[in-house]
């Protein structure tokens, strides 16, 4: 016991997190995939890009990028993904960007729109919507039909959420500020909910350091517990029968196993679903010796010491009919 | 066209109660569409709107206009104190002090319904996205019954719609510029969308 605090101190000081995130790191996956994941948090994650196909097609923009000078390797379970290298270029500053004809987009994010898979004519929500690349998404996903409902707390945020939607020519949105625990006052029924919940960030690491140091243990309880909230909000505006997909960019179980375990116990007439793409590793039926509803291995995670990207979770549920 | 009669109990309203959206009645509505008419031609608007709904949402000193279409009506009217709406389907301008204002991503809808449009050359057309207005020297095709002050949509050589300016000679009378004359000032650009939510 003794041991392993020293020798979470030691990993705590030498990588600069905080002692507690260590200790459940090891408590999670043993020394060695430790080592791994602190290691891969180090390196920088690939540059990725997603084709906004209301603006342009895939083949008209691949081959201009490439024109100049940029490099694009398709994203295998994305059709409109893909990893990009723009050299010292900022992907935001180029003209095209500026047209709407690319989002520049982590992949992780880019699939969980691929896993909620709207079709056109559609009813979806999109709570915690900004900064919008879901919503975006989501639309061009649509063709522009149906309608989206996004909605936003963040008086900032809900302005990153409109620039994105003005710029990429999204026309079925109705974008709403406020607290998505009370969307089921607005009565619209919805074929698919996303549910990309604020999250205490763990899965951001390698994008942004400062989160070794920046959250608490008390952070990811508080978190867990209005996701816990925006989850049956989001069951209550959901049609029978339709899908609801719930992620975050923590990899913390807390925030995402635990949650989608309570709330399978709280709503019976939600179950999890298989995701028909190949991405990610299974999520954990297991994490730190407490047993979970086995359908949680349908879920997936992406993490940066397996796939190189940041971390995430991302679950498919559907509600029965 | 909005029908009259509309009940106001079933409009969205904000937070602080007040009023936010509402079918636009032909009052609101008419002025925005000779207006439109009047600087891309007649009947652009009314191509534009297609089946659509015209919608205004209050904003803070005046109003926005979106088109939606008919089948959200019965959606998007509904009595909420929680939620206040920021935008809707496509934004088509704002109307503030009686002065309508086209927003730029309905501009590329209008591209195909006018000839009220100058073409430029690439180079002039990324200067354009950041402010810069139009010198001869750029300018490589337009309409030359255009007259100054007319809006012109500012196309680069893909047809790809960089925003909107105003012709400040008559088209007619290019030829009698130098090269660094000033042909047309940026009304608004594509570089807006960076510029205003960076």
């Amino acid at each position: 016991m003794k041991e392993q605090r020293q020798r979470t101190k030691e990993l705590a000081e030498k990588y600069g997190y905080q002692n507690y995130m260590i200790e459940r790191y090891l408590a999670l996956w043993g020394e060695e995939e430790t080592l791994q994941f602190l290691n891969a948090c180090e390196r920088p994650i690939r540059n990725s890009i997603r084709v906004n196909t209301l603006k342009s097609s895939i083949d008209s923009l691949e081959p201009r990028l490439r024109k100049k000078g940029f490099k694009l390797e398709a994203i295998p379970w994305i059709k409109e993904g893909f990893f990009a290298s723009f050299g010292t270029e900022s992907p935001g500053s180029l003209f095209e960007h500026m047209l709407g004809l690319f989002y520049v987009q982590g992949v992780p994010s880019m699939t969980v729109t691929s896993v909620l898979d709207p079709r056109p004519s559609e009813t979806v929500m999109d709570i915690a919507a900004a900064p919008g690349g879901k919503t975006t998404h989501i639309a061009q996903r649509m063709e522009n039909s149906g309608l989206i409902v996004s909605i936003e707390q963040d008086r900032l945020r809900i302005k990153s959420l409109q620039g994105n939607i003005l710029r990429c020519g999204v026309e079925n949105a109705f974008v709403l500020r406020g607290d998505a625990k009370r969307i089921s006052q607005l009565q619209i029924k919805a074929d698919r909910v996303l549910l990309d919940a604020p999250c205490s960030g763990e899965g951001l690491i390698p994008l942004d350091p400062s989160r070794k140091t920046s959250k608490s243990m008390a952070d990811i309880r508080y978190c867990a517990g209005r996701q816990d909230e925006m989850l049956d909000s989001a069951v209550s505006v959901l049609e029978d029968g339709g899908t609801l997909v719930y992620s975050t960019c923590s990899i913390a179980p807390e925030e995402n196993e635990y949650v989608i375990d309570d709330f399978l116990k709280r709503h019976a007439e939600m179950r999890v679903v298989p995701i028909p793409l190949e991405f990610g590793v299974p999520s954990y039926t297991e994490p730190f010796g407490v047993r979970l509803n086995p359908s949680l291995e349908l879920a997936r995670r992406f993490l940066p010491h397996k796939n190189g990207t940041e971390g995430f979770f991302i679950c498919k549920m559907v509600k029965r009919s | 066209m909005a029908q009259r009669g509309s009940s106001s109990a079933r409009w969205l309203r904000g937070a602080d109660r007040s009023l936010r959206i509402a079918l636009a009645e032909p009052d609101d509505w008419n002025p925005v569409l000779h207006q439109i008419d009047a600087d891309f031609g007649q009947g652009v608007t009314e191509k534009l709107r297609a089946d659509r709904i015209p919608i205004i949402l209050r904003m803070d000193g005046g109003l926005s206009f979106y088109l939606v279409p008919r089948e959200w009506l019965d959606r998007i009217m509904v009595e909420s104190e929680s939620f206040d709406p920021h935008m809707l389907g496509l934004w088509l301008g704002d109307m503030k002090r009686g002065e309508f204002k086209l927003a730029l991503p309905v501009l590329h809808h209008i591209v195909p319904l006018t000839d009220k449009r100058i073409v430029v050359s690439r180079h002039a057309a990324e200067a354009f996205t950041y402010g810069r207005s139009i010198l001869k020297e750029s300018v490589l095709k337009i309409e030359s019954s255009l007259q100054r002050g007319q809006q012109v949509l500012v196309l680069n050589t893909d047809d790809e719609c960089m925003g909107l300016a105003a012709l400040s000679v008559d088209a007619g009378r290019l030829q009698l510029l130098s090269a660094h004359e000033l042909v047309a000032k940026n009304v608004m650009d594509i570089g807006w969308y960076i510029r205003r939510f960076s």
